[in-house]
């Protein structure tokens, strides 16, 4: 029996335990982060919606963990926004999302009242709520908890899931127990393999030991395809008695992100499984559609194409493995990884506690160990998070800690102080939601909605950069991903059409360029209308680029005062303001880059003089930050 | 057939469009043009249309005004006549004299009748003799205590509020307007200290202030042998401070009577003072008076609107006129007919203040065309907003056979513009058209203070123009810099 959203959650929950066969989540969004660096449009989405709204999935996971920021950052769109338009085509499937519980789809801890408020605003229009933790901390999921209950929703807990000697049975059926100690029987548990951990068997054991523990709990399980043996864990999986299972359509699977749907559904017909409430033919017919798109999102697809069975040695989650092989191409350290996969990452790995690679433990991980291998020096350039990972201030760590040598190397000689004074949960006071709202509305020089102002306290710089994308080029989700994505310009004459967001149906038709005054002009028709559009010439920018300048270069400078970028970055916060003192180990300056906050202090004592960047800025190694004029 | 005199060459003293315009009709006339050029306009329309151009100097501003140079300019390139256009030297009666010193023609009226109709208040006083009624106003005044017990004086009879104006002044130049006795007292000092430094004439009288009146001139054209017709009315009510915004022909007094007996009084005027060539008489009406306000002794900026409907190149007259000739028609040969509204599209901001927006490159140039569109101009894709000039780009002037065709039309028209680079006045005029009062042809002097929300069009783009954008950015840089 097909579950649908007019249904109350225990009306939900009582069909799918009933169920004879089993349910699938068609997992678009994490498909999406994971094969396609989260570029996959709303348009192409909207593409699909009529024939997965048909397919009868338990759930279409079409937002939550990274999609909020890149939604934004881009693919321009409103994520919120997204939600409706896509709610318009499909009235009957219900939304999930991925929370990362008190790191919301962020990356880092939020304050409670931004927690509170950011779910209750999503719960609007999402369903299912998969929440997590990467320490599987309970309490800091219980905010999230809590306002899905009060919105009615259906929650979904994690554990996440690994392998080794710590991950036995007994912890997770332990852990489970926490959680329903917590949340009480009316919800569903995943077990989250975001990286296609464990071999079919493992899995197979690990349903089957929670499902003799607690007989009526409906599990989802949840992996990845990395090693191209998902299918075998979700046959286990189903077998062993888990509800409901993820996969994505077949058109758009790659190596990392969820396996085919249809193939799911033939393999476990043949142990005569049924998959409830599903429409073969729309599942087809979805692909049909979604085949012609793909070719569009060639560039975001994997540098290393083929699946990554060695993923067992070093644990990337699916939604990482894209990202990383990117950074490591860009980086220029691609013929580094075969070192920082198989060998450097395992080791941290276990140095670090052997816990959940996922985020936001796995860019702690993944960014470690690069800087491990890039830099030669094992733990020589601590980043924020990994100090407030060891100070166990995301949670404590669930088997053992970290060697004291590595605490040492991250803290000085004086770590086991640092430690008592500043170690433990990160208390995070709760933001004045007026005065952010307030500093929202003078930043785009307008009233902010409330959906806005939650986009803003996840993202604050990207959101305010959306918006003012949004108020400079209007809604431009309606374009295809073949204009969105297009590289080298269009020909002459290609006549570019779309409907905009108010239902009018315009054709764009492009002309010939010609350059004037360092300026790029372009003579378009706009609905049969001529009309020239003049830009800036880019490349005209770029001459000033800061020249080379070495590691040891920046370091020296900084013993004077003179404040430099120590890798490409953007600027997250600048602490200080000009005229400020400042003393060494003073934080004046947060820098982001790979997700990750890297405060910049002081190494001088003195007056803060100039300040050359802002919050927002995207700064390139070397490039000057801030100046300080030395006392003495 | 009489055998018309002509010149073999005459020069321009002017630049900008102006001076575009009097080379088109001096070809067409069949001579040859001469324009002069100060070093910021060495790229500039009027320089290559003409037939030949003299460099006069660097400027700015002062080449166009140095006498000297344009009669060397005129002997050195064997000009017989000079057309100063408007503005710069045009009613500077010693540039006349001296080009007539010089035996040069100079292409306007006799040196005394701009020395005459130069001095406002003695043209008031020419006009009162001759019966043209004028706007209640006092002699120029005594300077110090004695001026100022004549102001109060007659300020008390006439009632605040009253104007200040410059005798010197003209063209709405050096008018004040001031509501009490105390103002009054507190502006007139400074009244005359401006008048000085503008017009180096530090005389000033009073007028009646006149509230709301329609601004209505009439085009008169006059030969040496005593001939002067009219050539109907010209409407030019809307005005921003004191400077002509929108130009319209005929007058939108709705009154043909009044009508013809303003134009009468214009012609009695011109004979009073043996006006020779084109000339403007300008008048205020308010209900069914008219007064007369100024002659101004040049062609004018607006010249176009009355060339639409009456058929006659006014330049073109002007012409033969200096050479000579009788009048080529008579009053009985002129038929007006239909509505000509003419707009100056200029590179301002009018959200700034109408600040010029000078130094900026026009990127971009379309101009409309078709049926009863008229464009004089200087702007040209590469044209630079200058510094030391005006920001005039292009005159649009339409024509229609009824009022309610030539507003369609000029609407149109001002759509039919693509302008990329400054911003310019189109925006506001588009506003203008939109209105209703504008529409049906009611307004007065004081249309803009009492339309305040003409000037609060939304810049907003359609969507599919914002989304061009972007389309042009993913174009211009070869990727999509928003997605990647």
């Amino acid at each position: 029996m097909r579950v649908t959203r007019s249904m109350s959650v225990k009306e939900i929950l009582d069909a799918v335990r009933r169920a004879k066969g089993y349910y699938i989540t068609n997992t678009q969004r994490d498909l999406s982060q994971s094969d396609f660096k989260n570029r996959i449009l709303l348009h192409t989405d909207l593409l699909a919606a009529p024939y997965r709204e048909q397919a009868g999935y338990f759930s279409l996971e079409i937002t939550g963990g990274a999609s909020v920021h890149v939604d934004m950052l881009r693919k321009q769109v409103n994520p919120f926004l997204k939600l409706k338009l896509l709610r318009k085509e499909m009235p009957n499937t219900m939304f999930q999302t991925l929370c990362r519980g008190v790191n919301l789809f962020g990356y880092r801890p939020y304050p409670e009242n931004v927690i509170r408020l950011t779910v209750r605003e999503f719960a609007k229009y999402v369903e299912v709520w998969r929440v997590f933790d990467f320490l599987n901390y309970v309490p800091n999921m219980i905010p999230v908890f809590e306002e899905v209950k009060k919105a009615g929703k259906l929650l979904e807990p994690c554990i996440c899931f690994s392998t080794g000697p710590e991950h036995t049975d007994e912890y997770y059926v332990n852990k489970v127990r926490e959680i329903l100690d917590v949340t009480g029987e009316d919800i569903i548990l995943c077990i989250k393999n975001h990286g296609g951990l464990g071999t079919p068997e493992r899995i197979g054991r690990l349903v089957n030991a929670i499902k003799q523990a607690f007989p009526d709990l409906i599990i989802h399980y949840h992996g990845h395809n990395t090693d191209g043996n998902d299918i075998g864990r979700i046959v286990s999986a189903v077998l062993n008695g888990a509800k409901i299972v993820d996969a994505g359509d077949h058109a758009l699977t790659g190596f990392y992100g969820p396996p085919p749907i249809l193939t799911v559904i033939d393999t476990l017909e043949s142990y005569g499984l049924k998959a409830e409430g599903i429409d073969r033919d729309a599942v087809i017919g979805t692909s049909q559609v979604l085949r012609k798109e793909r070719l569009a999102y060639i560039d975001f697809e994997s540098q290393y194409k083929g699946f990554d069975p060695t993923v067992q040695i070093h644990k990337l989650p699916g939604g990482a493995m894209g990202s990383s092989l990117e950074q490591a191409e860009k980086g220029g350290f691609l013929h580094l990884m075969p070192q920082i996969l198989l060998e450097e990452l395992p080791k941290v790995q276990r140095e670090l506690g052997n816990w959940w690679s996922v985020t936001p433990g796995s860019q702690i991980l993944w960014t470690t160990a690069v800087n491990n291998v890039l830099s030669g020096e094992r733990y020589g350039n601590p980043t924020g998070d990994l100090k407030n990972l060891l100070l166990e201030r995301y949670g404590p760590f669930p088997f053992y800690r970290p060697s004291k040598e590595i605490y040492r190397k991250v803290f000085g000689p004086d770590w086991q102080r640092i430690v008592e004074q500043e170690g433990g949960l990160q208390k995070i006071e709760p933001v004045d939601l007026e005065a952010e709202k307030k500093a929202l509305e003078e930043k785009i020089g307008r009233e902010a909605s409330i959906e806005e102002l939650v986009l803003y306290l996840q993202h604050p710089n990207d959101a305010v950069a959306f918006f003012k994308f949004e108020e400079k080029f209007g809604k431009t989700y309606v374009l295809p991903p073949q204009i969105w994505f297009r590289r080298g310009g269009f020909k002459v004459g290609e006549k570019i059409s779309f409907t905009d967001y108010t239902g009018k149906s315009h054709i764009i038709e492009v002309g010939p360029t010609h350059y004037a005054d360092g300026k790029k002009a372009t003579h378009f028709v706009i609905d049969f209308h001529p009309i020239v559009i003049v830009s800036e010439d880019e490349e005209k920018k770029e001459t000033s680029s800061t020249p080379a300048i070495t590691k040891e270069e920046i370091e020296a400078l900084a013993e004077i005062g003179d404040v430099r970028a120590p890798f490409n970055a953007s600027v997250q916060k600048i602490e200080a303001k000009v005229g400020d003192m400042v003393k060494p180990g003073d934080t004046i300056i947060i820098l982001e880059a790979m997700k990750m906050q890297t405060p910049i202090e002081s190494r001088v004592k003195g007056t803060i003089q100039k300040v050359f960047v802002k919050e927002g800025d995207q700064v390139k190694m070397g490039e000057r930050l801030l100046l300080i004029k030395p006392k003495e | 057939m009489e055998r018309r005199r002509k010149f073999k060459k005459v020069l321009v003293a002017n630049r900008g469009e102006i001076a575009s315009r009097i080379i088109r009709a001096i070809q067409e006339w069949g001579s040859e043009a001469v324009a002069v050029y100060e070093t910021p306009d060495s790229e500039a329309r009027h320089v290559v249309q003409a037939n030949e151009a003299v460099w006069i100097g660097d400027g700015p501003c002062r080449d166009y005004l140095n006498i000297e140079k344009m009669i060397e300019a005129a002997q050195k390139t064997g000009a017989e006549a000079i057309h100063p256009g408007y503005g710069f030297l045009a009613e500077n009666p010693n540039f006349a004299a001296a080009c007539r010193e010089a035996g040069l023609v100079f292409i306007g009226p006799p040196t005394p009748v701009i020395k005459q109709l130069g001095d406002k208040v003695l043209a008031r006083k020419l006009m009162q003799e001759a019966g043209v009624p004028v706007v209640p106003g006092t002699e120029p005044l005594p300077l110090g205590e004695k001026g100022e017990k004549i102001a109060v004086t007659f300020a008390r009879k006439h009632g605040y509020p009253v104007v200040i104006k410059a005798v010197a002044g003209g063209g709405g130049r050096g008018i004040r307007m001031v509501q009490s006795e105390e103002e009054l007292k507190a502006q007139l000092p400074i009244a005359q200290s401006e008048a000085k430094a503008a017009f180096n004439d530090p005389r000033i009288y009073l007028e009646k202030f006149l509230p709301s009146p329609k601004h209505v001139e009439v085009q008169i054209l006059g030969d040496d042998y005593g001939n002067i017709i009219h050539l109907g009315t010209r409407d030019c009510s809307i005005q921003r401070r004191h400077q002509k915004l929108v130009e319209i022909a005929p007058d939108m007094l709705n009154n043909p009577e009044l009508t013809q007996k303003i134009c009468q009084a214009a012609v009695m005027a011109a004979k009073k003072v043996g006006y020779v060539n084109a000339g403007t008489v300008e008048f205020l009406v308010k209900d069914d008076q008219f007064y007369f306000l100024e002659i101004n002794t040049r062609l004018q900026v607006e010249h176009t609107v009355t060339e639409m409907i009456s058929g006659v190149d006014i330049v073109q007259a002007q012409l033969d006129i200096a050479a000579g000739n009788l009048l080529p028609f008579t009053q009985d040969d002129i038929i007006l007919r239909g509505y000509a509204i003419e707009m100056r599209i200029n590179a301002e901001d009018p959200k700034n203040n109408f600040m010029p927006e000078a130094g900026k490159k026009v990127l971009v140039y379309y101009s409309p065309g078709g049926f009863g569109v008229r464009l004089d101009g200087c702007c040209y894709p590469g044209y630079v907003i200058p510094q030391v000039y005006d920001s005039l780009l292009v005159k649009l002037t339409v024509y229609g056979l009824t009022w309610k065709e030539a507003v369609h039309r000029l609407k149109r028209a001002l759509k039919g513009f693509v302008i990329l680079g400054p911003k310019t006045t189109i925006p506001f005029y588009l506003q203008i058209v939109d209105d209703a009062d504008f529409q049906k042809g009611v307004f007065t002097t004081d249309y803009l203070e009492t339309h305040p929300h003409l000037l609060e069009y939304k810049e907003d783009e359609p969507e599919v123009t914002k989304i061009a954008r972007l389309i042009a950015e993913i174009h211009h840089r070869g990727f999509n810099p928003y997605a990647v």
